[in-house]
């Protein structure tokens, strides 16, 4: 028996309104997305409180460099996959 | 454990945006469902009889979000009894929905409901996988707590739309994933729909997530993680280059055809790639019904842990997370899943064959159950979700040919 295919209905382009009000999801969405901007910032600032001139020693230094990179390039602190490992 | 089972190296979960069960699959006409008469009703405030009527648009007719927060829902499904032995009878929806419209006949809308021809994605991928009968949203309130449920399997308490603070020692399902060395991710549409509710995790563990281009690529390449959970667009948006991009998650007043589309498109980003195909079980899941009229009155469940106090339900009394909300499709989907499968399908005599309660728990410890069978040894779940019903058995011994399995043509 051939596959059964079923075309897909286009939406049509009436349908875009981004002049809509927003409902209570999307602004609720923007709250929380601000608080945790809010928390963002605050780890931002207490990196930027640390002044890299009175670290002298490399572990001190290379803690600091980690940290300023995890702001920079969060993505970079992606955990180690251990399999099999403890959680 | 079945063939089906053994196959199994992925689970991708879809989870669209306010609609009941009755609006969007009551009107299929297939032996075991748990679905429409025709005949069901709600009074109006008029005190007028509204039956249920087949006739729901696909946008313009719920322009006034219907309510769908912890008082308004309380009052669907109760019809607003408020004595100490009030019996839930979904008598409610039209009365709290003419809060919203201050309109009689607009009121009425609320008991609309599809026709199937006029969701030819959802309606085929139910009828020619499975649909659950009985998937309800985890709290009888609106977005933000329900899809807690998913990512958490709790709220922590939450019965509104606040921002929440975790609470240790409760792990989101991505993050035992990837401390039990899987693979998982989020993958919202784009940064203009962004992640709904998980920004605790977006703030703290931004590499969980990716972007839809990402899903598709993923699925393409066949580096799919072992956990996905795909957000919709949650906007109508003008995309970079100034064109329309339309909003998939169809929370009215959305255009439901755009999330068919969506629905279609995931589904093929799976279906094209043969070894992901055959290795990945696809949930297509609502968050909440949105306000909208079901005839299924949400059962008791495993209380959750935490009281909401009376203030912040809303209804002056405490919430102790001991009755789900209401049903909301649901849609699973494998070649290893036999055509026309139903969970809990309704007997002739109206009762429920081996009545198995799904909730947004279900997700969590499905996935925890399947991938980190030692999981609970560390106790970093809730006793709700432990006690919540998994859907991995309805994988059987049988793979469908891939010419049996539905073909979209977008």
């Amino acid at each position: 028996m051939p596959r059964k295919v079923i075309a897909v209905p286009k939406t049509p382009k009436e349908a875009h309104n981004p002049n809509r009000r927003a409902g209570t999801l999307l602004r609720s969405q923007a709250l929380h997305l601000h608080e945790a901007l809010k928390w963002h910032m605050r780890d931002v600032q207490a990196v930027l409180a640390i002044n890299p001139r009175t670290l002298h020693t490399e572990g001190a230094i290379s803690k600091y460099i980690q940290k300023v990179t995890a702001v920079l390039h969060p993505h970079a602190t992606e955990p180690q996959i251990k399999q099999g490992g403890e959680l | 454990m079945s063939e089906g089972l053994k196959a199994l190296k992925h689970i991708v979960v879809l989870m669209m945006e306010n609609r009941s069960f009755d609006h969007m699959l009551g009107g299929l006409k297939v032996p075991g469902i748990n679905g429409l008469t025709g005949n069901e009703s709600n009074p109006d405030t008029k005190g007028n009889k509204v039956k249920v009527s087949q006739s729901a648009k696909f946008q313009g007719q719920l322009e006034a979000d219907p309510d769908h927060h912890f008082p308004g829902v309380d009052m669907q499904i109760y019809g607003g009894q408020t004595g100490d032995n009030r019996v839930a009878n979904m008598q409610g929806f039209v009365l709290d929905y003419f809060t919203q419209t201050n309109d009689v006949n607009k009121s009425h809308a609320i008991m609309n409901y599809f026709k199937p021809d006029d969701l030819p994605i959802l309606t085929n991928l139910a009828t020619e996988f499975a649909f659950f009968n009985t998937w309800f949203a985890s709290i009888p309130g609106p977005t933000i707590c329900n899809r807690a449920f998913a990512h958490y399997g709790t709220s922590f308490g939450q019965v509104g739309m606040d921002f929440f603070y975790l609470l240790d020692p409760i792990l989101s399902i991505y993050e035992r994933m990837i401390k039990g060395g899987h693979t998982s991710k989020l993958y919202y549409y784009n940064q203009a729909s962004s992640t709904m509710e998980v920004v605790n995790l977006l703030k703290n563990q931004p590499q969980l997530f990716g972007t839809f281009e990402q899903f598709i690529a993923d699925c393409k390449s066949g580096v799919l993680p072992e956990y996905s959970f795909i957000e919709p667009c949650y906007s109508d948006q003008i995309g970079d280059d100034g064109g329309a991009i339309i909003a998939s998650d169809q929370h009215p007043d959305h255009d439901v055809r755009e999330g068919e589309r969506f629905m279609a498109t995931v589904y093929d980003a799976i279906r094209i790639n043969p070894d992901l195909w055959q290795s990945t079980i696809l949930l297509i899941v609502y968050d909440e019904h949105g306000g909208i009229y079901d005839h299924v009155v949400p059962p008791d469940c495993t209380p959750g842990g935490y009281t909401a106090k009376p203030d912040a339900t809303g209804t002056g009394r405490p919430f102790s997370f001991d009755r789900l909300g209401v049903r909301v499709p649901a849609v699973l989907i494998s070649p290893w899943i036999p055509r026309g499968t139903i969970v809990s399908p309704m007997k002739s005599d109206g009762t429920m064959q081996n009545q198995r309660n799904f909730e947004h728990a279900s997700i969590p410890n499905t996935v925890t159950n399947h991938f980190l069978p030692d999981f609970d040894q560390n106790n970093k779940r809730t006793d709700r979700e432990k006690k919540s019903e998994t859907f991995l058995d309805l994988l059987t011994d049988t793979m469908r040919p891939d010419d049996d399995c539905i073909a979209f043509d977008l």
